[in-house]
């Protein structure tokens, strides 16, 4: 029974976030540890508004790192949030190290770091009751909750975890194995980098906003891929790719070097919407009107974003506002032009890498349909082949599309022999939208 | 006159934003359409070929969608949806939010009749074109526009927040109580809507503190004494039955389908003071909502003891209150002692809106009287998954229009 919980790092984003979902859905007392009591008092507003209640605000006490050990004694489950920096996070362990007893759960936000090292800052009798729990943000409207056992987590308390934060908490709990960036980010960012990578090899056709063209909204996902890196920042794009590139070793291990011109981004400090300036930039000028820019790899500047005007892409759009699903992937197989060939190629490729990842770190095939519908709100990967007309279409236009060395290493047939129909409803993910 | 009897249908996710998704009406109409015959077996062919015999039917429910998208001729539209419904019978259907009710009244006539065998009723509603100012303006015209509408913000909630003071007023309550009342209703419909995974609300937070914290930044008034909590919420979605003769039931299919048993239909004076002076020789505070219900039970031969569960129009807590004894379940100014015991509760002996009803699970005003009716039909046939009930044999609904103007009730039981 959960009652009390410590939250490490509750003024950032993250912290408040998740302090407000144990505060609203939990209805549990939470003690906000920031570095100053100021910023925890701060984030109080903001975790109201989070959930848009100001209910649990009787639920929330600000605290600092001075009051920690009289947090956590009194806590049945602490969350660190702290910065996404492993040895921030060792140093935290200790801290808490020093005061956790033997029953209280202990949970890492961390969006990607082994959990098995940071387990072992504990000792032995403690580390059986950490595991990772990972939001995505915002959860109030991602519900995507990834739980990410090590070794030594204990089966029972792992098990209770998973019912707290899916029927108490209101998530979609996906259980997933102790692996760099975990599934969503892994499958996402496989995705969204090598659609970085794409960008800098037709860099002469538009780069960054024509391959955001070609996979704009009408593919399944509320906003096009690098729209999407741009919002979440270049540098933590980076932190994902290059702990993917780092430490995986599949066929799709080269998908994730981040291409030279972004890496000189994020050098410059030019990482997305935080900076006002990564991939794409927006000014307002003093009238209020908005103009959107991108960054032009060829030119080193930045250009207004063109309007490519694709064919296939008015196609689909115009097929998908009417809600003609049918002729709207149609319009995507047998279109001949070189972009339409791109984003069937992405999509398909979306799926196998989405199919092949899960059976190794989700505990079943759903488990990519789940992280990439409630984390990312991308189509899944099994509504997708059902998009695409199902699974034995699914097989054969993979066959004929996608490069023969994914098929050195996968077993078409296989990838899909025990596969369910999708429980999610695809229609909605393809927006009627570039 | 023959029994009509419920073959299924389905309803969109009402937490979905077609305007966001950037699709139209005939979007909502195909999937809406598609899925419901799917969900009864009924195919694009069989249908052509009933209507090669003039035996099916289209009735389409469908309060404003001249304002929020410009378009008329509703009925006609569903010829855009397949090419097997050119020559169908179809027309549209208006009382404000309870015209998806009247298309099932007309829809239920006709398969009385004998004229068809298969009647398949939608509602829908595409709202979220507007943003929630025009929207509430647009809404008005459920009122009458000209004295309770026109250059009023919002005039709904202030109309139920009127309601709310009446009953006070009438009853003679204690403002605190039946206040916490309200809150609970709301509280509850929420809550029964984290069951339902097509509801609009269902992954929002709502607790009972925060239902009786009006007045606060995430809990603003809007009408009176009514705030966000106490109202439902507007949103995009289409509901679909489908309704068939004895006949075409035996025919086609070997299980057991749900029969309408009775409906209820009184239209009480459209402005709301006069409704509220119609009252004073009444016990009821909207007696032709009550006449409604009494109308259904009559013609059913059933009366409260025999209805499991109800399905009602919360379009504000204070709706759904005087709702409480408009069924019978408490008399007339005692309805919070149901709130108070939980017999209105999932679990309760009387449940409302086990759906989590238009607060909770979405208000698209021209497909809840559809909803509701499907939602019946689901509790009915055990096919409500996770919030279906233990005890489901007769099922009412009441679906209004307007400030409880339109009133319609129907009751559905298994045969």
């Amino acid at each position: 029974m959960i009652k009390t919980v410590t939250v490490l790092g509750a003024n950032g984003t993250m912290g408040s976030n998740v302090s407000g979902i144990f505060a609203s859905f939990g209805g549990v007392k939470v003690y906000l540890v920031s570095r100053t009591i100021e910023k925890s008092k701060k984030a109080m507003a903001n975790i109201a508004s989070s959930v848009k209640a100001d209910s649990v605000k009787k639920n929330l006490i600000p605290a600092d790192y001075s009051m920690l050990e009289d947090c956590i004694r009194e806590s049945d489950l602490i969350f660190e949030s702290v910065a996404e920096d492993l040895d921030t996070k060792i140093k935290i362990n200790n801290e808490i190290s020093s005061w956790v007893d033997e029953d209280t759960i202990i949970c890492t936000g961390s969006s990607g770091l082994s959990i098995k090292v940071l387990a072992e800052v504990f000792p032995e009798n403690i580390r059986k009751n950490y595991l990772g729990v990972h939001f995505f943000n915002p959860p109030y409207n991602l519900t995507l909750c990834e739980i990410i056992p090590s070794e030594y987590t204990e089966k029972k308390l792992l098990n209770n975890m998973k019912d707290y934060v899916g029927s108490k908490l209101h998530r979609t709990v996906v259980q997933v194995t102790d692996s760099p960036a975990f599934l969503g980010n892994r499958i996402g960012f496989q995705f969204i980098n090598e659609t970085l990578q794409y960008a800098e090899k037709y860099k002469h056709k538009g780069g960054i906003d024509y391959i955001d063209s070609i996979l704009g909204p009408f593919t399944g996902r509320s906003m096009p891929p690098l729209v999407t890196s741009n919002f979440v920042g270049l540098d933590v794009h980076q932190a994902i790719v290059d702990n993917l590139y780092d430490n995986t070793n599949d066929y799709a291990k080269e998908s994730f070097i981040m291409p030279n011109f972004a890496v000189y981004l994020v050098n410059k400090g030019i990482l997305g919407k935080k900076t006002n300036g990564g991939l794409y930039k927006t000014i307002v000028s003093n009238d209020g009107t908005k103009k959107y820019l991108v960054y032009d790899i060829s030119l080193n500047e930045y250009r207004e974003v063109k309007n490519y005007n694709l064919s296939f892409t008015n196609k689909m759009v115009d097929s998908l506002r009417v809600g003609d699903y049918n002729s709207a992937f149609n319009t995507l197989i047998n279109d001949s032009s070189l972009e339409a060939k791109l984003c069937l190629e992405f999509l398909l490729k979306y799926v196998v890498y989405s199919l092949i990842t899960s059976k190794y770190v989700g505990d079943s095939i759903h488990a990519a349909d789940d992280v990439m519908a409630a984390g990312f709100g991308w189509c899944p990967p099994l509504g997708m082949v059902q998009a695409l007309f199902g699974i034995e279409n699914f097989v054969t236009l993979a066959e004929e599309r996608l490069p023969e060395a994914i098929w050195n290493e996968v077993e078409i047939e296989q990838l899909f022999s025990d596969i369910s129909s999708s429980k999610y409803d695809y229609r909605r993910f393809f927006q009627a939208k570039h | 006159m023959n029994n009509v009897y419920v073959l299924g249908g389905s309803q969109t996710d009402f937490q979905r934003n077609w305007s966001k998704e950037g699709k139209n009406e005939i979007a909502l109409l195909k999937e809406a359409i598609t899925d419901g015959l799917d969900d009864v077996g009924i195919s694009f062919e069989d249908i052509s070929q009933l209507n090669s015999k003039n035996k099916v039917a289209f009735y389409v429910g469908n309060f404003i969608a001249e304002e929020y998208i410009q378009q008329g001729h509703i009925g006609a539209l569903i010829t855009e949806v397949d090419s097997s419904f050119y020559g169908v019978p179809t027309a549209r259907y208006e009382a404000a939010c309870a015209s998806g009710s009247v298309a099932l009244d007309a829809a239920i006539t006709k398969v009385k009749t004998g004229d068809y065998d298969v009647a398949i009723v939608v509602g829908w509603e595409l709202m979220k074109t507007v943003n929630s100012k025009v929207g509430g303006d647009i809404l008005g015209r459920a009122a009458y526009y000209e004295k309770e509408g026109k250059g009023i913000d919002f005039p709904f909630p202030k109309l139920f927040g009127k309601l709310a003071d009446e009953i006070i007023e009438k009853y003679q309550l204690d403002e605190q109580r039946f206040m916490d009342s309200l809150s609970i209703i709301s509280n509850k419909n929420y809550n029964n809507a984290k069951r339902n995974p097509l509801a609009q609300t269902r992954n929002w937070f709502m607790d009972l503190e925060q239902a009786k914290m009006r007045g606060t930044e995430t809990n603003p008034s809007v009408g009176g004494r009514l705030a966000v909590s106490d109202c439902s919420q507007v949103t995009d979605g289409a509901a679909v039955v489908v309704l068939a003769s004895e006949k075409y039931m035996k025919e086609n299919y070997e299980k057991e389908f749900p029969i309408v048993k009775g409906y209820g239909h009184r239209v009480a004076p459209m402005l709301f003071e006069k409704k509220m002076k119609d009252n004073n020789n009444s016990p009821y505070i909207l007696p032709w909502t009550r006449q409604a219900v009494e109308d259904a039970y009559n013609r059913s031969g059933l009366s409260v003891d025999d209805i499991d569960f109800f399905e009602t129009h919360d379009c504000f807590t204070s709706s759904e209150y005087a709702a409480i004894s408009a069924f019978g379940i408490t008399d007339p100014g005692k309805e919070y002692e149901a709130i108070e015991k939980g017999i209105t509760d999932f679990n309760g002996e009387k449940p409302i809106n086990p759906s989590g009803g238009l607060i909770g699970s979405g208000h698209p005003v021209g497909a809840s009287g559809v909803r509701m009716f499907l939602d019946l039909y689901k509790q009915l046939t055990n096919n409500a998954g996770s919030y279906q009930l233990e005890k489901s044999d007769n099922g009412m609904m009441l679906n209004i229009g307007g400030s409880a103007t339109t009133n319609y009730a129907f009751i559905l039981g298994k045969e």
